[in-house]
């Protein structure tokens, strides 16, 4: 479904990823794991061309997306949801009008049916209050919610997570973790979570792989992770505990 | 910032306001149009400009009207005040005046709006979802403040010569029928037609600069803020440049 091939990206003399590779199998959930800065957000972003990589290839279903020209790039993305660290949502508009965006702009539902899915995917994140809310108005965990909501109202079949329990409470976090659990049930999307908080990494990956220095240091299931001798991982698991 | 580094910041902002352009007239004939944003921003800037300019060009007219009638008095001839201030609003005054308020409310406004989409990563977000964000966001705005601003000088100019006659009926006793009369008698088309095209490119200029900084934007909430304020400096600069290029061939398309 998803496989990057030795990508490479640097900005000026700083060197972020050092020929990374992995594969992500069709309705698998990968947790990227890493320190702050490591570069992790700039993997995420490079996988929907926000950033151009130095280096590399990124294949989804088979094609090689840095080939491809804005319009292929544009019907690929309508089949990808992101949830941004900040939750991105559009400060002018209400919830309704965030969640409305996409189906609007590429879909020829009518307002009523608009409305419908609206209210179905409020239900699923669990905000159907909020629909009326400004953005300025929720809470960062509401913030993540609506985002998320925003983010899957498509049907995507690749959902990428750019750090989805930053800033939030652990209690929050768990919640956000159970969601992204939920909705990976209620929609069988193929997932790359990527994340320093471990119970996020433990509770949704099937695989996680340790980002350092621009590699990865560690590849495995949450299982291996927790018996790993690596120093970061440990350092990440203790953190847990802490 | 030393001078090397000032310099070539200059040229840096004057290449990418180039290519930026460059990229909103490859766009702005491509469909879809976005006719509701479009809409939406004009009403947006109508509201946001209304009440300031209103004032600021009842005074222009009023002050204007003020000064030059002892002048024209000296020389006797005082009855050429409303085509005076008629002619001085319409030709240059109401077009630069209204530009650099509308570059000072407009332009900053865009600048903070976009830079803070920018930083918060909602521009990103909206290219991740398949939406061209220099289209809905730049070229919606742009069209807006080139098409608006013509609007609102038109309105100035208006207002100005409501402003102009107040002063004129301080020393003079003149009806506002045959005020009219006056004015219309020394405004030529020739006078009006330069004077509100040029506001296109006025309109241009703010919504362009604005946008181009905002989307642009970097380092926080530090960046957004000089997305803003960069707007309204280097909007109103170019206003002023503009406004010296197209006098200058304005005299070349109507010599008399």
């Amino acid at each position: 479904m998803i496989k990057v091939e030795n990508l490479c990206k640097r900005f000026g003399n700083l060197v972020v990823l050092n020929g990374v590779s992995f594969e992500v199998p069709e309705g698998q959930t990968l947790v990227i794991l890493g320190r702050s800065g490591t570069g992790k957000s700039v993997l995420l972003k490079c996988i929907v061309r926000l950033l151009e990589p130095d280096a590399g290839k990124i294949f989804i279903d088979g094609k090689n997306i840095l080939e491809l020209s804005n319009k292929e790039l544009n019907e690929l993305r309508k089949e990808i949801g992101f949830l941004f660290q900040s939750s991105a949502l559009y400060d002018s508009m209400s919830v309704r009008e965030n969640l409305a965006f996409p189906l609007i702009r590429h879909t020829n539902f009518n307002d009523k049916e608009i409305e419908t899915k609206v209210k179905e995917m409020l239900r699923l994140v669990g905000l159907e209050d909020a629909i009326d809310k400004m953005p300025s108005e929720l809470s960062g965990g509401m913030r993540k919610r609506i985002g998320l909501a925003r983010a899957l109202i498509l049907h995507p079949k690749i959902m990428l997570y750019d750090e989805p329990t930053t800033g939030l409470d652990p209690v929050t976090s768990k919640e956000i973790s159970k969601l992204i659990l939920d909705m990976q049930k209620e929609f069988k999307m193929t997932n790359i979570v990527v994340t320093h908080d471990m119970v996020v990494a433990l509770s949704t990956a099937d695989k996680i792989l340790l980002l350092e220095s621009g590699n990865f240091i560690f590849a495995g299931t949450p299982d291996e992770l927790t018996i790993s001798d690596i120093d970061i991982a440990q350092k990440f698991l203790s953190s847990k505990l802490d | 910032m030393n001078l090397t580094e000032r310099v070539n910041q200059f040229f840096t902002v004057i290449g990418g306001l180039t290519a930026f352009s460059i990229r909103f007239f490859a766009e702005v004939f491509r469909p879809p149009y976005e006719i509701s944003e479009i809409r939406k921003h004009m009403d947006e800037l109508g509201v946001k400009t209304f009440s300031i300019v209103s004032v600021t060009g009842f005074i222009l007219g009023l002050v204007l009207g003020m000064q030059t009638q002892p002048v024209l008095a000296r020389f006797g001839a005082e009855m050429f005040l409303p085509g005076t201030i008629a002619l001085s609003v319409i030709r240059e005054l109401g077009p630069v005046l209204t530009a650099l308020i509308f570059a000072g409310r407009v332009g900053s406004g865009i600048g903070a709006e976009l830079g803070s989409m920018r930083v918060t990563e909602q521009i990103d977000a909206m290219e991740v979802s398949a939406v061209d964000p220099f289209r809905y966001l730049v070229v919606t705005r742009v069209i807006a403040t080139t098409l608006m601003l013509p609007l609102l000088t038109i309105y100035v100019d208006f207002i100005a010569l409501i402003g102009g006659y107040i002063a004129v009926i301080i020393t003079q006793n003149l009806t506002f029928a045959y005020y009219i009369q006056l004015v219309l008698e020394a405004v030529r088309f020739s006078d009006v037609i330069p004077g509100v095209t040029k506001t296109f490119v006025f309109g241009f200029i703010v919504g362009i600069v604005g946008s181009y900084l905002g989307f642009n934007a970097t380092k926080g909430t530090e960046g957004v803020g000089k997305a803003s304020t960069t707007a309204v400096v280097i909007s109103s600069l170019l206003i002023i440049l503009f406004d010296m290029i197209l006098v200058r061939l304005t005299l070349i398309i109507f010599p008399d």
